[in-house]
């Protein structure tokens, strides 16, 4: 009996959680999980689009995260007249792209504290400095790579650019520059109600070079001398065989 | 839906992705710029790289992969330019011989040097500021000359001077008779001035025209019907050996981008070196010297004035 009792209680909670699971899991999907860039590649537009069990009020962020790696700072100095690059900082962990996008401010969201837990916002990254560079005014270094991949668009923020409707359906457009980099890319969409993750999913882009334009690079990259031997023949050709041309006509 | 399609197509047409610059780029601004440029290279043997490494880097293309790619497709023009100088015998083959010995001495040491600056992060004010010195100094040589030499020519007084000076270049030892050149001069001096144009060359991704050329004039005393074609002789091989050396030690030789550039410069060198026998050689080095002072009081400015950010962030791939 007490066996019995047992199998019940397990069943019914399985029910239990398989039902509210079902209720607050958010769906989405994304309209190319593939970028090639090939000769023609200007950057990509994905659509993310999906569903989710909302409520009136309920707010949608999307975090979008490239590949991390090294990225340096450099500033300039005046020295004898010009500018020069005189100072660097290494920051190690960055990411090389990174989009948030949300259907409202982020700070009517959420507030600066669960922004910081949760590494929302530019600010709150968790990037560290390169071990055993000594950096005077750390903030200021912060600032700069915060307003460079601002400016690059590798970095962006879209408050206003998720669109809801009847607090169940979802729509957000990504988009990649054409300077971006390869690799894979993390779409994280993340559900809040007054302020607290109700679900949350994870897809993911990858980036990647194909085509012609892939194949120049890997063959640039392990038959270097090759390469520069091809290029030089190429060149060659291009300018006897246009001399040829040219004297005909 | 049909004219949006259409329309899109032409557009991704225009640009195109350059592999190893990382970025796309519109095609027509790349074959105009090469075309003018060759236009330039056909009319005065010089030109080429000294004002297309600039607006690459202008047009967002990476410093290291504007130099080594623009030193590709210098060699296209070159061949071409030296065929038809040639069939008009205006080579010197020996002493081209000599100088692109130095040539590729030197351009070896300049890859080399390359790779270091672009370690220390250095590499970008090096080369403005090597083509700040260089162009000032060859741009007010050639237009004072050039100047001189029209104002003389209205005057009516055409009077011709020696050959060639005779100063402390001329007692070093190696001396060997280049018939072509009608010069008999040391073998050091064209080897040096290879060597140092050599460094230059792969430096600031130039062919080292705009140096070699007044270096043939003024210092080896070369007669300047033969200068142009032996110059261009001598910047195949350096370019040549430049873009080999850049592509196995740096991968920065962005193939796509040089085939356009080439394919407008090999048209424009043709173009150029038809008008030769029009213009005057001396008006032809005034508007150029006018545009090499132009452009290195660009670079100068750029130096000196506050940039808008301090700081710039590199992102290593």
């Amino acid at each position: 009996m007490k066996f019995f009792f047992h199998i019940n209680l397990i069943f019914l909670l399985s029910i239990l959680t398989s039902k509210t699971f079902a209720l607050n899991q958010i769906v989405a999907d994304l309209s190319q999980e593939n970028v090639k860039i090939e000769t023609d590649f200007q950057g990509a537009k994905i659509l993310l689009f999906g569903a989710y069990d909302g409520k009136k009020g309920d707010d949608i962020i999307v975090i979008v995260k490239g590949p991390k790696g090294l990225v340096t700072v450099q500033k300039k100095e005046k020295i004898l007249g010009v500018w020069v690059n005189t100072r660097k900082v290494n920051y190690i962990n960055t990411p090389k792209y990174l989009s948030i996008s949300s259907n409202r401010r982020i700070d009517d969201i959420l507030n600066k504290k669960t922004q910081k837990i949760s590494e929302i916002g530019l600010n709150n990254l968790k990037i560290r400095i390169q071990p055993g560079i000594k950096v005077e005014n750390e903030k200021q270094w912060r600032q700069a790579l915060t307003r460079n991949m601002l400016k690059s668009n590798l970095w962006s923020i879209n408050e206003n650019s998720v669109s809801l409707n009847k607090d169940s359906l979802f729509r957000s457009y990504l988009e990649l520059p054409s300077n971006v980099i390869t690799g894979r890319f993390e779409v994280k969409i993340l559900h809040y109600r007054n302020s607290k993750l109700v679900s949350q999913q994870i897809n993911s882009i990858k980036v990647s070079k194909s085509g012609i334009s892939a194949e120049i690079y890997d063959i640039a990259q392990n038959y270097s001398t090759l390469y520069g031997i091809f290029a030089v023949l190429l060149a060659v050709l291009v300018g006897w065989g246009s001399n040829l041309i040219f004297r005909k006509v | 839906m049909y004219y949006y399609n259409l329309r899109n197509n032409i557009e991704s047409f225009m640009y195109l992705y350059l592999p190893i610059a990382e970025q796309p780029i519109h095609s027509l601004a790349i074959l105009g710029i090469g075309a003018f440029l060759g236009l330039i290279m056909g009319l005065v043997g010089v030109g080429g790289g000294f004002l297309l490494t600039p607006l690459m880097m202008f047009l967002g293309i990476p410093p290291p992969v504007a130099v080594a790619s623009v030193a590709n497709q210098l060699v296209a023009p070159s061949v071409s330019g030296v065929l038809s100088h040639w069939k008009r015998s205006n080579v010197d083959f020996k002493m081209g011989t000599v100088l692109l010995l130095g040539g590729i001495v030197g351009s070896s040491i300049g890859v080399i040097l390359f790779n270091f600056l672009g370690k220390i992060g250095q590499l970008d004010f090096v080369i403005k500021s090597s083509y700040i010195i260089f162009l000032t100094l060859i741009g007010t040589l050639m237009f004072s000359e050039s100047l001189r030499l029209i104002l003389r020519t209205r005057k009516g007084k055409v009077t011709r001077g020696k050959l060639h000076q005779h100063n402390w270049l001329h007692g070093l030892p190696f001396k060997i008779r280049f018939r072509k050149s009608k010069l008999y001069i040391s073998v050091l001096l064209p080897i040096l001035i290879g060597v140092v144009v050599g460094i230059l060359a792969a430096l600031m991704g130039i062919g080292g025209g705009f140096i070699i050329v007044p270096a043939m004039i003024y210092l080896l005393g070369m007669p300047t019907s033969l200068v142009v074609g032996t110059s261009l002789f001598q910047i195949i091989f350096v370019a040549a050996n430049t873009t080999i050396l850049q592509a196995s030690q740096n991968q920065t030789v962005d193939i796509v981008l040089a085939t356009i550039l080439l394919l407008g410069s090999v048209i424009g060198v043709q173009i150029g070196s038809r008008f030769t026998n029009i213009l005057k050689g001396e008006y032809l080095r005034l508007i150029l010297s006018s545009i090499i002072i132009l452009v290195s009081l660009k670079l100068l400015i750029d130096l000196v004035t506050i940039p808008s950010d301090l700081f710039s962030v590199i992102i290593s791939r």
